[in-house]
């Protein structure tokens, strides 16, 4: 157990310090961290954003709905993050293992007393430490946000959000591994899961038709659950889901590596 | 209810007839002492027969060197060694462990350099050595020492904290080596340590590999000739995924060529020159060959000897109390380069190498008479090679 702990964690450093000596994780982080930013400062202080719209309402007086300003702005926010991080997930994977296998160093992986699986666990929490570090900067300056909302804006529904969006990056991210454990090009594992993201959106758009099929498949759109999270509804059965989707992903890499082996090479 | 204790007897039965045979390999196994035991190795792509029926085992302390064309089987055979690729049948031992079933036990006593060194182009010398010998297994307080003593031995200190990606093909491929000796494996692999080296670090990587030898025991491959007889113990030549032969280079030398022959330059009329070397003890055969660009009166003649037996100083004898002059003598030896094409190049039915060499010779002689005398003794095997084709 001692051993597995330790390789595990041989591996997830690694994993982590190639994104913090990678030009390219920069260049993500940077682009990630301006539009992130700019759509707050667009959706809170714009001519058109919340608070002037809510300024507007009071103006008409009684006679306007009163609305919970940083709760509909949270969930406005998270939406707009999430759909940000489903174009930034596939390149933050696509280079988890198609790297590996252009550099041979898969074989040094795979001659190693490690586990596949602890290979693919370590890479998995590596890329989603970085993304949680792409996203602290942003989960900061909402808080800076929140902290001027009177009353006080609850901190576990804000919290909740957040968690909801990790595990959904986590969902993606690991389900993107596996794609990369397929190719040695990691051009084509970014582009291949980024069709599995939008293969996650028309799921929750079908999801979204009432019928039986509709039915099924809310049950098993990450989407559909994230939006749950987002809205502040702690529900177990997303959070299992996500749960499974990541094991998913974690066990069709390491199968996928086992595979490899017994491919002509 | 007796249906099922029949077959869980039954069950129990074979159990037990499937595991014997294992047992009495493994107790075979402790009665030897090899580091390396490959039995009857088989490996399939699909309908391809990469290698087939590879048996060889090493000794402690020994380095084998896999020769063979590319293509022969090589990369598959160290893959399977280290766990990489599973063998479709026979098995493989690595200090006693099997490589399939006990494969992590192998993977930590194994150090394995694949032919393209597997680096993470980003990481420092000593930041990558460290991951090494992490995931290998080296204890937190061993590894400053280990990683220190791989640096060492490959003379990697001044790199120490360079970026892999900065380093030169020499520095990687001994960055390569130390990732593989970095744990203090019993047994190293390597696949083509030398491949895409300028010359003075070929000899240097050799110089390292030498040096590991005797605390590790060393496998490697390549399809270079000086190389394994500059560095091996053993040699394993490898030829469409089959052994065709394991010796010490200088056995398999002596082997494969069994006559022994000399050139021998003299003036002094061509009869008696021919009857005094025809009269030397041990001598087979006398045949003088082509004078052109040579001084009048030099006569050239090749000397083939029975035996590997060094005839040398008896013909220079012969030569100078018959008062003779001898301008040179000089021994011609089929050298390792010969025995390879030859062994690799023969179809696998042919009769024994040397039989094969001659006798297409021999038959290619009245085609060749022009030049009889050199085709009929010539004993470099390219000559027999191109010949063996054109017959064909």
């Amino acid at each position: 157990m001692k051993i597995l702990l330790s390789n595990l964690l041989a591996i997830y450093r690694r994993e982590l310090q190639s994104y913090f000596t990678s030009p390219l994780a920069y260049i993500i982080a940077v682009v990630f961290w301006l539009i992130g930013g700019l759509f707050l400062v667009a959706l809170l202080l714009s001519p058109q954003g919340l608070i002037a719209q809510a300024a507007a309402a009071d103006q008409l007086g009684a006679g306007a709905q009163k609305i919970d300003l940083p709760y509909e702005f949270l969930q406005i926010y998270l939406n707009l993050l999430g759909s940000l991080s489903m174009f930034v997930l596939p390149m933050l994977s696509m280079g988890l293992y198609a790297e590996e296998r252009k550099q041979g160093t898969l074989e040094l992986l795979a001659t190693s007393p490690v586990t596949n699986w602890i290979v693919a666990l370590g890479k998995l929490l590596g890329v989603v430490t970085f993304y949680t570090v792409m996203l602290l900067p942003i989960m900061i300056a909402e808080a800076i946000a929140f902290a001027s909302s009177q009353p006080a804006f609850p901190p576990s529904v804000f919290l909740l959000g957040h968690v909801g969006l990790l595990l959904l990056a986590a969902g993606v991210l690991s389900l993107g591994m596996f794609i990369s454990s397929l190719s040695a090009s990691t051009v084509l594992a970014a582009i291949m899961t980024f069709g599995l993201v939008l293969l996650l959106w028309v799921i929750d758009a079908i999801a979204n038709i009432p019928g039986i099929a509709g039915d099924a498949l809310s049950h098993l759109s990450l989407l559909a659950h994230y939006t749950d999270f987002v809205q502040g509804i702690f529900d177990t059965s997303g959070l299992i889901l996500f749960l499974s989707y990541i094991v998913l992903g974690i066990f069709l890499t390491a199968q996928s590596i086992d595979t490899l082996r017994f491919q002509r090479s | 209810m007796p249906e099922s204790i029949i077959a869980f007897s039954l069950g129990h039965l074979r159990f037990c007839l499937g595991f014997c045979p294992s047992q009495g390999e493994f107790i075979r196994f402790i009665q030897t002492v090899a580091m390396i035991e490959v039995d009857r190795l088989s490996k399939r792509y699909g309908s391809t027969v990469a290698i087939k029926d590879v048996s060889f085992s090493v000794e402690p302390g020994e380095i084998l060197g896999f020769l063979g064309p590319n293509g022969a089987g090589k990369t598959t055979t160290m893959r399977i060694l280290t766990g990489y690729l599973p063998a479709t049948q026979g098995t493989a031992r690595i200090a006693g462990k099997d490589v399939h079933l006990d494969s992590m036990a192998v993977r930590q006593r194994i150090g394995y350099l694949p032919e393209t060194p597997p680096l993470y182009a980003e990481m420092t010398v000593e930041g990558f050595l460290n991951f090494v010998a992490q995931i290998k297994g080296v204890s937190a307080g061993d590894r400053p020492t280990r990683i220190t003593s791989a640096i060492e031995r490959c003379n990697l200190q001044e790199k120490r904290n360079v970026i892999i990606r900065k380093l030169s093909k020499g520095f990687r491929q001994r960055v390569g080596i130390a990732q593989a000796i970095v744990h203090n494996p019993p047994v190293i692999v390597m696949d083509e340590p030398t491949v895409g080296l300028d010359p003075r670090q070929i000899i240097e990587v050799r110089n390292l590999i030498k040096s590991l030898a005797g605390e590790h025991t060393i496998i490697l491959s390549t399809h270079i000739l000086p190389e394994v007889s500059a560095t091996c113990d053993r040699i394993a030549i490898i030829d469409r995924g089959e052994i065709i032969a394991t010796d010490s280079p200088e056995n398999l030398v002596e082997r494969l060529t069994g006559q022994g022959g000399y050139q021998v330059e003299l003036r002094g009329e061509m009869e008696s020159a021919l009857s005094v070397l025809r009269s030397v003890p041990g001598v087979v055969k006398v045949q003088s060959e082509v004078t052109e660009g040579l001084t009048d009166g030099h006569f050239r003649y090749r000397v083939t000897t029975g035996s590997a037996e060094d005839l040398g100083s008896a013909i220079a004898t012969a030569v100078v109390t018959h008062g003779l002059d001898l301008f040179e003598l000089s021994r011609s030896r089929a050298s390792l380069e010969d025995v390879f094409i030859n062994l690799t190049m023969q179809e696998p039915t042919a009769e024994p190498v040397l039989d094969l060499g001659l006798s297409d010779l021999g038959s290619s002689d009245q085609g060749m008479s022009e030049t009889p005398e050199i085709s009929e003794i010539s004993e470099t095997p390219e000559t027999a090679v191109i010949e063996e084709d054109e017959i064909a």
